[in-house]
Parts: C-alpha cells; sequence; structure tokens
C-alpha cells in the first residue's frame, strides 16, 4: 500500500515544495484535491497547509483594497474547509487570517497620522497591538481568539460550511456591528501586505511551538510513579511524556492502532527507546476496550484533532471509549492541544459526529463475502463531549 | 461447530495411537544406541511391550475398535508413551523424533495448517533450547519420571510488574508432559494452548469427553479403590496439565469439582466396570444437562426477547449468541437487523457476520470501537455471552465488553447477558485484574494484551441463564437454586 521511499503519492512536504513555483489558483486546488484524498491528514500538517496558502493568497494575489482580500480569503477558506469539513484546524486558520487582516486594516485606518509604513510599530496606538513579532506580543492574538464573545462577528464568517460560495460573488461581510464596514481605499497595500505576511508567519512560527510549550506542563501533571495512558500519541503528547519522563519514572500505557500493531514496523519505536532509557516504562496496549487497565491508571492523557466552542474534543477513533472508561473509574482525563485547534464551530458537533473512512482497515476486500454482504464501516475520528475530560492543557 | 469438540477427541487419540506405533519403532532403535538404564525405565519397558502387541493386532481394524481392546492396556501405554515421549526429547537427532513430532502438531485435526507449523516449529525450538540442560546423561532417568521442569513459554517475553499475578496460557510441548497424562487429554492441552478450543463451554464439554476417555481406559491397580486411587493419581495429573497448557475457566473448575464429588461417592464394593460405567453415564448427564440443554433454553428465551424491527449489536463471535440470533431469525420468523462490534486483534466477528448473513440476515460491522456511541444510537438491544459470571453480578467476558456495557447503558440500552450456570462462579470480583488471563499470542516483550474483562453489575441489565432470567445482582439466587437441585 505505501509508496515507495519519495513516491509519487503527494503529501505535505511536496506541497510545499512545488508552493513557490505554481501560480496560486493552482496551488489551491492542489491542496483541496490534497485535502479531500487525505492526503494531508493530521490537524497540524492541515493547519500548516492552510497558513502556507493564504500566504500565497495575501503575497501572490493581486488585490487593490482590503475588501478585495477579505474576500479572496475568505473564499479560499471556505473551498478549503469544505474539502476537509472534519478538519477544524484550516476553519481556525482561516479565521485567524482574517481577523488578522481586519485588525491591520482597521490599524490603519484609525492610524490616521502615520502614512509611513517603515515607522508603524512605534506610532501605534496602545490599545490596538501592533504585527507581533516576538514571542511576548503573539499573545493578544491568540486572545483574541481564545475569547470568542469579543470576536464573534468574526467568526460567524465561516461558520456556515454548508453555504458553498460561487467564485466571484460578493464576499459577505459578517453582520455583526464591530465589524468595520467599509475600508478606506486609500490604505497604503503595501505596508498591509507585509504585516499581514509577518502575521501569517507568526501563526505558523506558533504551531510549530505548540508541542514545546505545551510539554512545559508535563512535569505538573505527570507525577513518579504514575501510570499514564495515552491513545496513539501524537507528536504534542509523546513531546509531553518525554519531558515528563526526565524528570521522574512512571509507566506508559500505549494504545497501539490495531491495524498497525500487526505490521512489524513499531510508530513508537522512538518514543519506547527514550522513555526506556530514562527509566520510565512503556507497555504496549493490544486492547480496544481499556476499563480492564482503568483500574491501575492514573490518568489518561489524549491529544486532540480539534477542540470546540463548548469544550468537546475532536479525537482519533477509539479514544472515546478511553475517555468513558476514565470517566467510569474517575480518572482524569487531559487533552493536549494547541490554541489553534480551539474551534469557535459547534454547531454541527455532538457525540454521533465520527468522521468515516477507509473500510479496508479490517476487512480485506478480497473478503467477497463480508464485502458483497456486510455493511463495513470504519470511524477514523470520533467526538467526546466535554463532561468526559477534565482537564485541557494549551499552549498558553 | 457443538459436534467439533466431541469428534476431536477421539480423532486425536486414533492419531495418537498411529503415532504411539511409530514411537514404539523408535524406542526400540533408543534401545540399541543407549543401553544404560535404570532399573524402573526397564520395568516400565517390559510392561509397553504388551500393549504393543495389542496394538499391533488392531492395527489393521478401525480406530474405533481399536479402543476397547486397549481399555486394559491402554493406561499402562500412556504412561509409557509419555515417558517415551519425554526420552524422545532428549535423543532429539534420531529423525523418527521429527516424524513424531509432525504428528503430534497436526493432531488437532482444526487446527489450520499454520497453526500446526507454528506450534510444530516451536515444540522443537523448545527442545533445541532444553538440550544443553538434558545432555548431561546423569540427569537423565530423573527427567523421565517426574514432572518436567516448567520452562517458560516465551523466555523474551516479560510480564510488566503490575500484571505479574495473572496467569497465561503456555505451549507446554507434549514431550515435556507428565508421563501420566492421557493422550486425548494432551491433545486437549495443546488445543486448549493455542486457543483453538476457546469458548468457557466449548473447553468444558471437551474436557469432560476427554476424562470419560480417562475414565474408561482407567484400571484400578491391586490394593486400591477406584473411589481412592483415581482421582488424586489419574485425573490430578490431567488436571494439572491442563491447567498449565491453559488457566482453567471457571466452568471447567465447577465441573471439576462436581466430578471429583462424583468419583468419591462410589461405593468401594461396587465393581469396577459397574462404577466406570456410573461415572461416564453421570458425566453424560452432566454434559447433557447442563451444556446442551442449558444452551437450548438459553437460546429459546433469548430469541422469544427479540422483537420485530430491533437492532441487535453483539461482540465478537459466541457462539451462543450465533444461535440465538438464527434461531429468532429462521425459526421465529423476527425481521432485525444486526451490528457485530468487534476486537480488531481477534476479528472473530467477521466469522459471525458471515454465518449471519449466509442466512439472510441484514448485518453491519464495525472492526473497532471508534465511533461506538454513533452505532449505540441505532441499537434496541445489547447481547452478549459471559465467559463468567461472579457471585456479585459482575460479568466476566472478552475484553471490550465492559466498555460496550458501559457505553449502552449510559444510552439506556438493555444489556442482554447470556451465561449457562455452569459458568457462575462462587469468587467475586470488582475489578478486571483479579481474575485475568494474558494473551500469550500477542504479548511480546514490547506489547501487552488482556483477553478478559469484569463487567460491573449495574451496566448489566438482564441475564438468561437456563435457570431462569434474573437481575445481575440475584445471580446467587441462581447458584442457591443449584445447590438446591442437586
Amino acid at each position: 500500500m505505501a509508496p515507495p521511499k519519495g513516491g509519487y503519492a503527494p503529501d505535505l512536504d511536496k506541497f510545499l515544495d512545488t508552493l513557490k513555483s505554481r501560480p496560486v489558483d493552482a496551488s489551491v486546488e492542489f491542496l483541496i484535491s490534497l485535502l479531500k484524498r487525505r492526503q494531508i491528514r493530521g490537524s497540524e500538517s492541515c493547519a500548516i497547509a492552510t497558513a502556507h496558502i493564504l500566504l500565497q493568497v495575501v503575497a501572490k494575489d493581486k488585490w487593490s483594497d482590503v475588501d478585495q482580500l477579505i474576500g479572496r480569503v475568505q473564499l479560499v477558506g471556505r473551498k478549503l474547509v469544505t474539502a476537509q469539513p472534519h478538519e477544524l484546524v484550516i476553519g481556525n486558520i482561516v479565521k485567524r487570517v482574517l481577523g488578522l487582516i481586519r485588525d491591520e486594516a482597521s490599524e490603519d485606518r484609525n492610524d490616521t497620522g502615520s502614512d509611513s509604513p517603515t515607522d508603524r510599530t512605534p506610532t501605534l496606538p496602545p490599545a490596538i497591538e501592533p504585527i507581533p513579532l516576538s514571542k511576548q506580543t503573539r499573545l493578544p492574538s491568540l486572545v483574541a481568539l481564545g475569547s470568542f464573545a469579543r470576536t464573534q462577528s468574526m467568526f460567524n464568517l465561516l461558520s456556515d460550511p454548508d453555504f458553498v460560495p460561487s467564485p466571484g460573488s460578493t464576499p459577505k461581510l459578517g453582520s455583526g456591528a464591530s465589524t468595520p464596514q467599509g475600508y478606506p481605499q486609500s490604505t497604503n497595500i503595501h505596508a498591509l501586505r507585509s504585516e499581514v505576511i509577518d502575521g501569517i508567519e507568526e501563526i505558523m512560527d506558533e504551531i510549530r511551538q505548540v508541542d514545546e510549550q505545551v510539554q512545559a506542563y508535563a512535569e505538573i501533571v505527570i507525577h513518579p510513579g504514575d501510570y499514564v495512558l495515552v491513545h496513539q500519541p501524537s507528536r504534542t503528547v509523546q513531546k509531553f511524556l518525554l519531558r515528563a519522563a526526565s524528570k521522574r519514572k512512571f509507566t506508559v500505557f500505549l494504545v497501539v492502532d490495531p491495524s498497525a500493531a500487526s505490521t512489524e514496523d513499531d510508530p513508537y519505536s522512538s518514543l519506547r527507546k527514550s522513555l526506556s532509557s530514562s527509566g520510565s516504562t512503556v507497555v504496549n496496549i493490544m486492547n480496544v476496550g481499556l476499563m480492564a487497565y482503568m483500574s491501575k491508571v492514573n490518568k489518561v492523557i489524549l491529544g486532540a484533532r480539534a477542540i470546540t466552542k463548548k469544550g468537546g474534543v475532536i479525537v482519533d477513533s477509539g479514544a472515546a471509549v478511553i475517555a468513558r472508561a476514565a470517566r467510569e473509574q474517575g480518572r482524569t482525563v487531559i487533552v493536549l492541544g494547541g490554541v489553534y485547534k480551539l474551534s469557535p464551530d459547534s454547531r454541527f458537533h455532538h457525540e454521533g459526529l465520527v468522521e468515516w473512512g477507509d473500510p479496508s482497515k479490517y476487512v480485506n476486500f478480497a473478503d467477497g463475502e463480508m464485502v458483497g454482504q456486510v455493511r463495513v464501516r470504519n470511524a477514523i475520528a470520533e467526538f467526546i463531549p466535554t463532561d468526559l475530560v477534565n482537564t485541557y492543557i494549551t499552549n498558553l | 461447530m457443538s459436534t467439533a469438540p466431541t469428534e476431536l477427541p477421539s480423532e486425536a487419540n486414533s492419531q495418537q495411537a498411529q503415532q504411539a506405533e511409530q514411537s514404539q519403532q523408535s524406542q526400540q532403535a533408543e534401545q540399541a544406541i543407549q543401553p544404560e538404564r535404570t532399573q524402573t525405565q526397564t520395568q516400565t519397558q517390559t510392561q509397553v511391550q504388551k500393549p504393543a502387541q495389542n496394538d499391533k493386532s488392531t492395527k489393521g481394524d478401525a480406530a474405533e475398535a481399536a479402543k476397547p481392546q486397549k481399555l486394559s492396556g491402554a493406561e499402562l501405554k500412556a504412561k509409557a508413551k509419555a515417558e517415551k515421549a519425554a526420552r524422545r526429547a532428549q535423543a532429539k537427532v534420531s529423525k523418527e523424533v521429527a516424524k513424531g513430532e509432525a504428528a503430534v502438531s497436526s493432531a488437532p485435526g482444526q487446527l489450520g495448517p499454520s497453526a500446526g507449523e507454528v506450534k510444530g516449529g516451536k515444540a522443537k525450538g523448545k527442545q533445541d533450547g532444553g538440550s544443553t540442560t538434558t545432555s548431561g546423561a546423569a540427569g537423565r532417568p530423573a527427567v523421565s519420571k517426574g514432572p518436567v521442569p516448567v520452562v517458560p513459554a516465551e523466555p523474551k517475553f516479560t510480564i510488566p510488574e503490575c500484571f505479574s499475578h495473572l496467569s497465561m496460557a503456555k505451549r507446554i510441548p507434549i514431550t515435556q508432559a507428565d508421563k501420566d497424562v492421557h493422550p486425548t487429554v494432551l491433545a486437549l492441552g495443546q488445543q486448549m494452548a493455542t486457543f483453538t478450543i476457546d469458548e468457557s463451554i466449548t473447553r468444558l464439554k471437551a474436557t469432560l469427553l476427554a476424562f470419560k476417555k480417562v475414565i474408561n481406559s482407567y484400571t484400578t491397580p491391586p490394593g486400591n479403590t477406584l473411589a481412592r486411587h483415581l482421582t488424586p493419581h489419574v485425573l490430578n495429573p490431567q488436571i494439572d496439565y491442563l491447567t498449565a497448557c491453559r488457566p482453567m475457566c471457571f466452568s471447567m473448575g465447577n465441573a471439576i469439582r462436581w466430578l471429583k464429588l462424583q468419583v468419591s461417592k462410589i461405593d468401594p464394593d461396587v465393581p469396577e466396570a459397574e462404577a466406570k460405567k456410573q461415572l461416564c453415564s453421570s458425566i453424560d448427564t452432566f454434559i447433557q444437562e447442563r451444556i446442551s440443554m442449558a444452551d437450548l433454553v438459553i437460546t429459546e428465551k433469548t430469541s422469544e426477547k427479540i422483537q420485530n424491527h430491533d437492532v441487535i449489536l453483539t461482540f465478537g463471535r459466541s457462539t451462543l449468541v450465533e444461535q440465538v440470533l438464527l434461531q429468532a431469525y429462521t425459526i421465529a420468523q423476527r425481521k432485525f437487523t444486526v451490528i457485530v462490534l468487534d476486537d480488531p486483534y481477534e476479528r472473530k466477528g467477521q466469522t459471525l457476520a458471515k454465518n449471519l448473513t449466509a442466512a439472510g440476515l441484514r448485518v453491519s460491522y464495525c472492526g473497532d470501537f471508534g465511533g461506538l456511541r454513533y452505532y449505540l444510537q441505532s441499537v434496541t438491544k445489547v447481547i452478549v455471552a459471559a465467559e463468567s459470571m461472579f457471585n456479585n453480578g459482575s460479568m466476566y467476558a472478552r475484553s471490550g465488553t465492559c466498555d460496550l456495557a458501559i457505553a449502552a447503558k449510559q444510552l439506556d440500552l438493555p444489556v442482554i447477558v447470556l451465561c449457562e450456570t455452569v459458568n457462575i462462579t462462587e469468587r467475586v470480583s470488582t475489578d478486571s485484574l483479579t481474575y485475568n488471563e494474558i494473551d500469550p499470542e500477542r504479548s511480546s516483550s514490547a506489547s501487552f494484551r488482556l483477553l478478559y474483562d469484569t463487567t460491573p453489575d449495574k451496566y448489566l441489565s438482564l441475564i438468561i441463564s437456563e435457570l431462569g432470567t434474573v437481575q445481575p445482582t440475584s445471580v446467587p439466587d441462581l447458584l442457591r437454586k443449584l445447590e438446591e437441585s442437586n
């Protein structure tokens, strides 16, 4: 199944490589097809790809005023979201970029005294944050995202995934009163462009740094001698465990993907090696029902694909059962995820929401009796309601 | 499926007989090679000659015909065979050994070829491992006598410390079994160790049938009575061997306690043949009442509970649940659909799904617990089979059943448990790690798997047994009923 090393199947790296050489529209279409085919998977990859494509849109596209830019980003954003509606981070990144553009535009409008792009930072009014360039200044933009009420109107823009825009249609602006309805046409486009580009790069940096920031909490959460259960740990969770293991010894119950468990190569061998070298124990658990282990487990740590407005978490398939078992036994369920995974979207998410995928995971297509007669379903992602989660750890 | 275990032991036995002949020849060769022997060994060998001749005379006959004739000598033969087997382990260079091993590994007829190969390879590997210890000639006579020191099944596998109290099935090579173990039991032990016979009730049935053979081939030595001699000297080695192959399930424990009681109840004045007949017929009655009829009653009762337009969810594959669903569909003519939830590591549910669709049922299949909540939203009843029930109403069942029951209970779905009363144990368990079993096939140095879990009674709705349909908290009542009826 797997393509040969450096095979033909495109992935995130290939996409990023081709980004510079292609026209923007071609890149957008390429990314849409990659998302639809699930060749870019995982929330982090999707977020990075989205940020990159939006960067291209901002940098390369021709636009003469802010409205045009916003319309363009919205259009691309909608296409991406429709391509992979289950990956909420795509929408999140688009919303972040839109917010960024609006912030910049309103700054420029308010900032009547300055028309030179070079001295923008010192002359900005203190109430409005400058384009974050250093680590400290990233915070405000995140806060803006985290506090949904304040930026409600911004988020409403993309909240209707059913709405498929016709290309070239007038961009639908948010109806909220807080959104400025008209931006001055005289804005210095070049300054805005470079500021938005800086902002998007800042978002990418943030995505990259999530793991390190999240793992700072590891020592607080994991205690010596703990039995920690993790489900198909993402990189964030792995780093979290590694950081904790550098300070203390504990036991990790690692729930693996059943289909991958039968094959020889262990995707977590490096994790296992580094954890055991620091004295912790890793045990691969080859069960799907984890209730049997819960009396032993102290904490369950799950990596989120996305976190919805109401606190529900979208996770890899199989984790919901674990969370429920943990709740029944009164064990702590901790969800790790960067702030970029927090989505204001929650209307369409309930416990029944499941992303379905490749049914050949457990049933071979050569098995005629099964394929012909039996309805085979295989979930890829599922939803954990808020009440099953104890704590969220993000990079804030 | 239910008839398979009845046939297995006899089939295996006939093959054992053939194999015994083979090894007879090999043994003669060995005698030539190894002249030095202890006194006890030569004695047993002379005893061996008689059954060997016996065997040869019946060679032309059908295997069934051979068995009654063997009756008197079979016990000795079994002893001699086991001893020979032990000896063969030492003289592993000879080609007959390899042949014998092949015969042994293919003896459990139902084993897939791959499983047989695996087992053969494993047994051989272990012999090689043991060669260093047994090659010292001094230890030889001792080895042939008592039970061979138990070699850990997989030396590389270390059980995590927190689970070290749990037991695990081991593949003991036939050559290392106690010499008193009956050939049928030897084969059965291998089948259990390889999980060819897996379900609690099937294991129980196969064990009882094998013990019937053991009793049939038993002769009370002079100066002993059957009631006093059979249990400690004949039955116990068999039980020990079976337990070593795979930890006994609760139903086997119950049945063996019952069998021992029956043996001890036999009047010393009753002639041996009569006593054996009594025992065999009471075993037959036990199988009839506690297994066959029980299954029938449970099937009947449960299929009545299935209504039209029901959506039944079941987990993995249990023969009993399969029978229930088929009966409800074909005989009771109910229109319902089935969702088969499966354990991706075992995938036995696929067989169930195929069998059900073959009968015409509409089946959905989900390979793991992903999206469980989604499936349950459309489900009206959850039916699972218990491996055992504890006295406090907890259910001991295939690992994952508990998670299913929790999810179902949260949606207020009835969770119906099917369990024969013979599976009910008087013990009490509150968590899954008190009694459990480690999966030997999927546990390695890096990974670990439990076979069962315990579902607290609060997640269950109904226990259907042949003595009545009760709430989980009323399991002790079933036990009391049983005691009264006995």
